[in-house]
């Protein structure tokens, strides 16, 4: 089946593993609860049964053993691609991905390659209890040997995760948790951009919207709403977050002379603060507001009942819109 | 590198300092020596023992050679990282100077890296914090601003290029990769002139830049928002004048209140800087004759019904060009150029004539290429363009480059004459006073005849007092009998 | 780069007999432990040391582990720990002289590290920690391209691939994990190689080792795991990181667990040998505690003064790994005065490549920094390198600076 009218990011992610293990036998899966219940948001859902348990593995409740235990593999010539199960649990394995997976690379003066893949559902509005709605994507696009992307719609889920697993260098593949369930198309047969590339997602005029995984659909919604009032919001999925394509969001912003940037991780120390500084560096002379940034509060994420406060949604972006439009 | 004595020496004797024994402590006394000097010692051969706070160690020698000096006797406590022997490692090389036994360590010592860098105490894990530089170390010299692919301010660019003696400019601020001017016709301006923009009312889309890279200053803001100037008006619009005090007390003047500061941008500040180049840099001389150009100014009524000359720019102007053209081709040593740099002295065979031209914006200078082999339609038809180009402030970069020498115009002023300094790189620069009917002897009777005064301010370097009055005294011959164009033209 | 081949290292591999693996749960002759670990709970057995080879030179038997060496390969055991001996104190020496920023000794662990890396096959892989110069030493790593960390010019000087082992790992107990994969990979390949991973007995309270204990005894892996207990992390004695003799920790885990005399060189290689041989046959992995002693500091600018006793030291110095093979070979009359003189000769041969090697040493150049940060390349590591290469270029001394590198 060539073409998906409409599949869940949950599946576009099943094929897209499916994909990658049929046409490379060194690639593995493994994680908790990955094989027989084939994950708990299903993602991994039938590839045990399909691929076996020597490459869909279930391993012990440890994500550090996990995140080092790949690394050995990868260093025997396998593609481990690891499943950490809700990103809030990604802490123990920090040590093993900052000190070892990013560095050994550069170690080993590129004698040694370490192709593992970090799988994380990452975010939150999903009502759930502590530490399964957190977004540290910054805490390790801040790490030089690490690639980061997140995809924001089933057409990249399917095609960004097997260029991440293609890929030689470890890529943290961050997996907007709360639209597993989304749908849009996929055509597995079309080409897709570079792994690293932003998406104009929207087009504009008096204000450019960057945004990646989750926030993406949001900004649509912004922009939409915007549309009514009379603003054109051009809308960028940054798509990778190290490296970030800050061309595309220059190309935008010297056009539009505004951007506000969207995101659920806090604001303070958040990747909008380094798309802020450099795109002023870069537009100096072309913005006519300075840059904005909409995202999570300096504060625990808060129980799932204020969530909803905490975020950024429709209406917290188009104060920022509205904010920056007045300049 | 050069060897100098000193690293030579450094390498045939070399200095070993006490180390660091590895237990964070700063010195250690040396207990006793195993050596002395002029004995032989070979790399690991231990030559001392010192005693540390808690134990005594061994030291062995990392070379090979005779034992040159004891920097210190037995029972003496020595820092960490002083000298405490030093090895003749080329015994047999005869006699050299010695490193005196103080002697600061030469800078080729450091360049070998050689023992532990200077004032370092290692730590569990490495060498330990090292002293961080407290001088700066040089830069190159900025490069003169280079040539702008895009259409930056024609006036400041101009200026600019002019000048062949590299002048200390102000680097332009970098302007981080990508910048590229005026991206889908946005206007371009650093957030305080766009908010000055805004509060005084202003569009910046119909703003014509001057700053690098269009973009708009604070300059082009405030002569937006004045009135627009007359096109042969001075520069510097000024800025609104704030509001009116209440008249000061007899006698007291209230300077804050009725001072207006303008800073020193753009144009005004290019000149400025040209100005100083030139006036600072070649030796001017200038010299004055006066004239009889009644029959030229005749001539000019003439060549305006002239059919030939339909349509174009005919005033006196174009004869005084025509004429100071012709009198470089009699002495074209003048149309030269001083090259300080390569000490030459460029002689060109083609004459770039500049017009200088006050606009809105201020002085600019553009020329006419080869104008020597202009006829004179196409003298007129260019100097037309010229004048008009400028007035609308859209000379090019390029027409303002490379000129060779100038005419100004003061007469327009009705000014008589003046002291014009040269246009930077260029080597002469005539002044055009005002054509006036005075009394003149004429025929051996004093009639009203029209007369002006020129101007010849050259550069002495390049034209000396014969050349340079040569030079004037054809002009002037030309302007005075028109026909000379016919028969030196 | 490879140091001079042994005969010894030929022969180990093949001549050895093949040890039954069965779980050691007591010896009979095995000499007491320190009574460094005190309060151990109800524990009936003794400490238990594997030990064929006493410190007074003499050859004892053990029920459950034995080795029958050759002559030849006997003395290559005795080069093998002098020249390491040698190679680690000219690096000590070159840290004084400023050559190097730190060094990690080993004196005192030679027997551990000789012998447990004489018991590998070429095609089995080394995890190290960041003091195993004599396992390198045994893989034929140049000891020379162990210095360049320690001097400051790379991270890890050589081709993990070109003799099966792994760069120095300096977060502590990191690499087990690694060596658990590894491990997991050979299993997949179904290959019969084996996995060897190095740490102290501070690095068994990490918990990463436990991990990897529990990832490979959950899936079986062929791993080794050689905790050199040399009695202290830096200035912690091991009664900080456990209560119970470090290989019984293993039982927990489900599976064996082995303590041997570390400065024993034929135990330490009769012993690792037979874990190898568990591993290979899919017998799953194995826990070696080989208890040593550290006899220099943590690094050089440690001071073990600060910490514990001289008294202890020179104990132990009665127990040197070396001195107590060379008293066998000498009563069997295996080595002769010329021999031992030529080793001697070896010896200060190595120490001056070693001086020479280190002090050409050259520094990386500026832009390695931007180099192999990513193996596919990356667009903001092109700008800044792009950037950083301007920056250089624009100082007055740049084109002196270039010429003279």
């Amino acid at each position: 089946m060539a073409v998906f009218e409409k599949i869940t990011i949950a599946k576009a992610i099943n094929e897209s593993l499916r994909a990658s293990m049929e046409a490379d036998p060194k690639v593995l899966v493994m994680g908790e609860d990955v094989g027989k219940l084939g994950g708990v948001f299903r993602v991994t859902d039938g590839l045990q049964k399909d691929f076996g348990e020597d490459r869909v593995i279930d391993t012990p409740l440890a994500e550090s053993g996990i995140v080092g235990t790949a690394i050995g593999m990868a260093l025997r010539g396998y593609r481990p691609v690891v499943e950490i199960q809700f990103d809030g649990f990604v802490f123990p394995a920090y040590d093993q991905i900052v000190t070892q997976l990013a560095k050994m690379h550069a170690r080993a003066l590129g004698k040694v390659k370490v192709p593992v893949v970090i799988r994380i559902p990452y975010a939150g509005g999903i009502g759930a209890v502590e530490h399964h709605s957190e977004s540290p994507e910054a805490l390790f696009a801040h790490v030089a040997g690490l690639k980061i992307v997140s995809p924001s719609n089933s057409s990249d889920a399917y095609w960004m995760l097997q260029q991440a697993i293609a890929g030689d260098d470890p890529v943290i593949y961050f997996e907007p948790k709360r639209r597993y369930h989304d749908k849009s198309r996929l055509d597995t047969e079309s080409i897709p951009d570079p792994l690293h590339k932003a998406r104009i997602a929207r087009t504009g005029a008096d204000l450019t919207l960057a945004a990646y995984g989750p926030m993406v659909k949001v900004c649509q919604d912004v922009a939409n709403v915007a549309a009514e009032e009379g603003k054109s919001l051009e809308v960028v999925d940054l798509r990778s977050l190290s490296p970030i394509d800050f061309d595309t969001v220059q190309s935008s912003v010297q056009k539009t002379g505004r951007l506000v940037v969207v995101h659920e991780a806090p604001v303070f120390f958040g990747a909008g603060a380094e798309i802020a500084a450099r795109i002023t560096e870069r537009c100096f002379y072309h913005l006519e507001a300075p840059v904005l940034r909409v995202g999570g509060f300096h504060s625990p994420y808060p129980p799932s009942r204020l969530e909803d406060e905490y975020l950024p949604g429709l209406d917290r972006v188009l104060d920022a819109v509205d904010r920056a439009l007045a300049y | 590198m050069t060897m100098t004595a000193s690293t030579a020496n450094a390498q045939r004797f070399r200095e070993f300092k006490m180390p660091d024994v590895g237990e964070g402590l700063t010195e250690a006394e040396i207990l006793k020596w195993y050596v002395k000097p002029g004995d032989t010692v070979t790399d690991g051969q231990v030559v001392c023992e010192v005693e540390t706070a808690k134990a005594a160690v061994e030291l062995p020698i990392p070379y090979d050679g005779v034992v040159h000096e004891l920097n210190f006797g037995e029972g003496v406590t020595v820092d960490v990282g002083t000298v405490i022997i030093s090895v003749d490692t080329d015994p047999g090389a005869g006699p050299a100077t010695a490193p005196a036994a103080v002697e600061a360590p030469p800078e080729a010592a450091k360049a070998e890296e050689e023992a532990e860098p200077q004032g370092r105490q290692a730590v569990l894990v490495g060498y330990g914090a090292a002293p961080s530089s407290t001088k700066r170390r040089a830069r190159k010299p900025q490069p003169g601003v280079p040539a702008q692919p895009e259409p930056v301010s024609a006036a400041l660019q101009a200026e600019l290029n002019g000048r062949t003696a590299p002048a200390p400019v102000a680097p332009v601020a970098p302007v981080a990769n990508g910048t590229s001017a005026g991206t889908a016709g946005r206007p371009l301006a650093k957030p305080p002139v766009r908010k000055l923009a805004k509060d005084l009312g202003i569009d910046l889309a119909t703003i014509v830049p001057s700053g690098p890279d269009g973009i708009i200053t604070r300059e082009d803001v405030h002569a937006a928002a004045a009135p627009a100037a007359a096109p042969a008006a001075p520069a510097a619009v000024p800025a609104p004048v704030t509001e009116a005090v209440a008249p000061a007390e007899t006698g007291v003047v209230n300077a804050a209140a009725r001072e207006r500061r303008v800073p020193v941008k753009g144009v005004r500040k290019a000149t400025a800087q040209a100005m100083v180049a030139s006036a600072f840099t070649a030796p001017h001389v200038t010299e004055f004759i006066t004239v009889d150009v009644t029959r030229t100014m005749k001539l000019v009524q003439e060549l305006k019904q002239d059919p030939d000359m339909a349509g174009l720019r005919v005033n006196p102007l174009l004869l005084v060009a025509r004429a100071f053209l012709v009198a470089l081709k009699r002495h074209p040593e003048v149309n030269a150029a001083w090259d300080e740099a390569r000490q030459e002295i460029v002689y060109k065979d083609y004459v770039n004539l500049g017009i200088a031209a006050a606009t809105p914006r201020g002085l600019i200078v553009p020329n006419i290429k080869d104008a020597g082999v202009k006829t004179l339609p196409q003298l007129a038809a260019e100097l037309g363009d010229l004048v008009a180009t400028a007035r609308e402030g859209k000379t090019s970069p390029a027409a303002m480059t490379g000129g060779t020498v100038t005419i100004t115009n003061v007469g327009v002023f009705g000014v008589d004459t003046g002291t014009p300094i040269l246009n930077p790189g260029e080597s002469a620069i005539l002044a055009f006073g005002a054509v006036k009917l005075q009394p003149w002897v004429h025929k051996g009777k004093v009639k009203a005849r029209q007369v002006t005064t020129l101007a010849l301010s050259f550069d002495h370097r390049l034209v000396d007092g014969e050349l340079g009055s040569k030079l004037l005294a054809d002009i002037a011959a030309v302007l005075e009998r028109p026909k000379r164009l016919i028969t030196w033209g | 780069m490879t140091v001079e081949g042994t005969a010894q290292r030929k022969n180990a591999r093949g001549s050895s007999k093949r040890t039954t693996a069965k779980k050691a749960t007591s010896a009979k002759k095995a000499s007491p432990a320190k009574a460094r670990n005190s309060g151990r709970p109800d524990e009936a057995e003794q400490d238990q040391l594997v030990q064929l080879l006493t410190p007074e030179g003499k050859r004892i038997e053990h029920p459950d582990y034995s080795i029958d060496l050759s002559a030849e390969e006997l003395r290559g055991l005795y080069r093998d720990m002098v020249l390491t001996r040698k190679f680690d104190a000219e690096a000590t020496t070159l840290q004084r002289q400023g050559e190097l920023g730190l060094w990690a000794s080993l004196l005192g662990q030679e027997a551990a590290q000789i012998g447990s890396g004489r018991a590998l096959r070429d095609d089995d892989y080394v995890f190290p920690t960041y003091r195993e110069h004599g396992v390198a030493w045994c893989r034929g790593v140049d000891p020379t391209n162990l210095l360049g960390m320690f001097r400051g010019v790379n991270h890890g000087g050589w081709d993990p691939n070109s003799n099966n082992f792994h760069l120095y790992t300096i977060v502590i107990g990191s690499q087990t994990l690694h060596a658990t994969g590894y491990a997991m990979g050979v299993q997949k390949d179904g290959a019969d190689s084996a996995v060897i991973a190095y740490f102290g007995d501070g690095a068994s309270s990490q918990g990463d080792v436990a991990e990897s204990f529990t990832f490979s005894a959950v899936y079986n892996a062929p791993v080794v795991f050689f905790c050199q207990n040399n009695q202290w992390a830096i200035s912690e004695p091991t009664e900080k990181q456990t209560r119970v003799p470090l290989y019984q920790r293993a039982r927990g885990f489900g599976f064996p667990g082995v303590r041997v005399d570390g400065n024993d060189v034929l135990a330490c290689l009769a012993v690792t040998k037979a874990a190898l041989e568990r591993a290979r046959t899919g017998q799953g992995p194995m826990l070696i505690e080989a208890f040593t002693y550290r006899m220099g500091a943590h690094t050089t600018s440690d001071d073990p003064t600060k910490y514990r006793e001289d008294e202890e030291r020179v104990a132990w110095e009665a127990k040197d790994p070396i001195l107590r093979l060379r008293t066998y070979l000498e009563a069997e009359g295996l080595v002769d005065e010329a021999y031992l003189a030529s080793i001697d000769e070896e010896s200060e041969a190595l120490g001056k490549r070693v001086r020479d090697a280190v002090r050409a040493m050259p520094d990386p150049d500026d832009m390695a920094i931007f180099e192999n940060v990513y193996a596919d390349g990356h667009a903001l590591v092109d700008e800044e390198r792009a950037q950083f290469a301007a920056y250089q270029a624009s100082f007055a001394d740049a084109d002196a600076a270039a010429e003279g590198n």
